[in-house]
């Protein structure tokens, strides 16, 4: 993992951008950028315009999030009954979402039908036994196991088959009447480059090719997952770059295949930023603590689960000394960040987390009871060159 | 403009086009729409799924209310379950001998229905013959001391609301309040797409009824061919009425039809020969 950027100081226009929504909306806050998120998703089409792109909801799963990318005509993966009522507030079609938790329980399963979401991910022939009683509605992916070293957060652990599995998966599912789509892959979060997916699309491919050959229907449909990287060193991510190489390996496939996608990060990671205000400071040692409105347990909950390194920003500038920027629940584990340069911070201070939007306030606690980050949607425009979004 | 996708099935879906919407909700994991098509007049949707427009509906209400009414012969007692938007009750009561109870378990569909599918109900829910009751389907079966003729199960997909209305539980305690020869019709899905709820009903009622069958409509806006209904009597004669006997049913009760008549009534026993042998291999 390497180091965590920090940005000291801040420029008027910034600082006042800051500290008028903390003074309106108190803090904490995590404040989500429409324009920023719907240019994203816009960035994405481009650099892969052949593939549909599914929005993993798992991500985020607020309903601003879900009704902007629905108005730019985005799809949804959904994995559980609790997402799909978001979708059904928002009168989302089910044609336009795929359910893609690979174990599910049958309400889930019918939940989702109810809901009109007809394709499912397995990655076991036991998985194939719960779909059968709705044979003839669903469609299936089947998700395959590729291991990544470079990525960050290995999803092919605990879900995928092997690839030598997927002919007898599928012919089991021929055997009741169930038609597999396709495959589906995840080459794991936060990818240093698209090398593994490269990989797993040519493998992917072959193995379709030879199921093709003797399968009843064939498989027609490869989705490639996510893995698309939020750009958490503020060193300005080219996604147009990083796709080049998926790109061109799509374009070698059959051109009447069907392919998907299923980003979150990469689209609300830099939409969303997080807004703190220092509640009280001590002095242990010659080391500063800072005591911050928001923490570990908050939304700085993915640097435990997803092992994130958010870009901080402090606004005040200054000489710096190693210091502590602890949350505000009673745990000890409940520090944002240990030896981080940065200047001498009063209370009430503003700090400020940057690329917030994946898997931060999805998986906070409610430990302490402290009070959630108010959430704030803003349409403050897109300013893809300035990083701090301010 | 928007548009109406069907989401029964993965691999094909059949497209409306909303010229206007009249109503549209979303109740707790429901989704309820209603709007109009230049060509189906009212379409109602529940969850992704048409239930009903106002350009075919004499077609399946027709069906599923004179073919055993007309078959039993002396019906006056008839059980609606569901049926909340008011068409079956309407058909029912064109019959002038028979006073109908409706089990309809939620009060919003009917209020809904009147007000915005009218031409459905036309003033049916207002008829003296017409007993309303709010109640879960097989709550009122399992409570009622009632006998009846003729119980009319027009109920949504089994994907939902109206599954216990497929269960086991329900054709037994539904064959326990008919009159002795009495006759049970439910709506059973379309079996081109859907031949595991034909299969699935014929298991269940097979083992509640001496006499089991099947008859079936097309109906255009249920997307696939043929619909099936589920028969269930202990007279199997109910099934074999002669033709003679049909047209003088139907001259005496005295009204027009748009769909159903004699003919159609004798030959809708008949099925495919698909769907003959998968229930066939269900006997092995």
């Amino acid at each position: 993992m390497p180091g965590r950027k920090v940005i000291i100081g801040a420029s008027d226009r910034e600082s006042a951008f800051y500290e008028d929504l903390a003074t309106r909306y108190g803090t904490p806050l995590l404040v989500l950028d429409r324009q920023r998120l719907i240019a994203q998703y816009r960035r994405l089409q481009r650099a892969l315009p052949d593939v549909d792109l599914y929005y993993a909801i798992k991500a985020l799963p607020y309903v601003a999030v879900l009704q902007t990318l629905n108005e730019v005509g985005a799809g949804f993966d959904v994995a559980s009954s609790g997402e799909l009522d978001l979708l059904v507030d928002l009168k989302v079609s089910g044609r336009r979402t795929i359910h893609t938790h690979p174990v599910k329980r049958d309400s889930d399963i019918r939940d989702a039908l109810r809901f009109g979401s007809t394709t499912f991910v397995i990655d076991n022939a036991s998985e194939l036994n719960k779909l059968q009683p709705y044979r003839g509605r669903v469609g299936v992916l089947l998700r395959v196991s590729f291991r990544s070293e470079s990525a960050v957060v290995d999803l092919s652990r605990k879900f995928g088959c092997l690839e030598e599995e997927i002919p007898d998966i599928v012919r089991e599912a021929e055997r009741l009447g169930i038609h597999i789509r396709g495959l589906s892959f995840h080459v794991g979060s936060q990818c240093g480059d698209a090398g593994r997916h490269v990989e797993a699309i040519q493998r992917c491919a072959q193995r379709m090719q030879e199921v093709n050959a003797f399968a009843r229907a064939p498989l027609a449909t490869l989705d490639i997952g996510g893995g698309f990287p939020a750009d958490y060193a503020l060193e300005g991510l080219d996604i147009e770059a990083f796709c080049q190489p998926i790109r061109k390996t799509l374009a070698e496939l059959p051109a009447d295949w069907h392919i998907l996608a299923e980003p979150g990060r990469y689209l609300v990671a830099p939409a969303v930023t997080s807004i703190t205000r220092v509640i009280g400071k001590s002095l242990r040692g010659d080391i500063p603590w800072y005591y911050l409105d928001d923490g570990v347990y908050g939304s700085y909950s993915g640097q435990i689960f997803d092992h994130a390194r958010y870009p901080l920003q402090v606004l005040r500038d200054g000489p710096t000394k190693p210091s502590v920027l602890a949350g505000p629940t009673c745990d000890s584990i409940d520090i944002i960040a240990e030896d981080i340069a940065l200047p001498e911070l009063e209370t009430g201070d503003l700090v400020i987390g940057h690329q917030m939007g994946a898997y931060t306030a999805a998986t906070r606690t409610r430990f302490n009871l402290l009070p959630d980050a108010r959430f704030v949607v803003i349409d403050h425009g897109n300013q893809e060159s300035d990083a701090v979004g301010g | 403009m928007r548009y109406f996708k069907e989401t029964l099935y993965d691999s094909v879906c059949q497209e409306f086009r909303i010229d206007k919407v009249y109503f549209e909700s979303r109740t707790e994991h429901q989704h309820l729409i209603i709007f109009h098509n230049a060509f189906l007049g009212r379409v109602m949707a529940l969850d992704g799924v048409v239930q009903t427009t106002e350009a075919d509906e004499f077609i399946y209400h027709e069906m599923m209310a004179h073919v055993p009414i007309f078959a039993h012969g002396q019906a006056r007692k008839v059980l609606i379950i569901g049926g909340g938007d008011g068409a079956m009750l309407r058909e029912v009561l064109r019959h002038a001998q028979i006073q109908a109870t409706q089990v309809e378990i939620d009060q919003a569909v009917i209020d809904m229905s009147k007000e915005h599918l009218p031409n459905h109900s036309q003033g049916a829910f207002d008829d003296p013959r017409a007993n309303i009751v709010i109640d879960d389907g097989i709550e009122f079966l399992r409570n009622t001391s009632e006998k009846f003729d003729v119980i009319i199960c027009d109920s949504t997909d089994p994907i939902g609301p109206g599954e216990v209305l497929f269960s086991q539980d329900f054709y037994t305690l539904a064959h326990d309040c008919l009159t002795p020869g009495g006759i049970l019709v439910t709506q059973n899905g379309v079996p081109f797409f859907q031949l595991d709820e034909v299969t699935t009903t014929h298991q269940r009622m097979k083992k509640v009824f001496a006499d089991h069958a099947f008859y079936s409509a097309a109906v255009p806006t249920y997307h696939g061919g043929i619909m099936t209904f589920a028969w269930g009597s202990d007279n199997p004669a109910l099934r074999q009425i002669d033709r003679q006997t049909l047209e003088r049913r139907f001259s005496d009760a005295g009204f027009r039809t748009r769909y159903y008549n004699p003919a159609i009534h004798q030959a809708c026993f008949a099925l495919p020969q698909y769907l003959l042998d998968e229930l066939a291999e269900q006997k092995e």
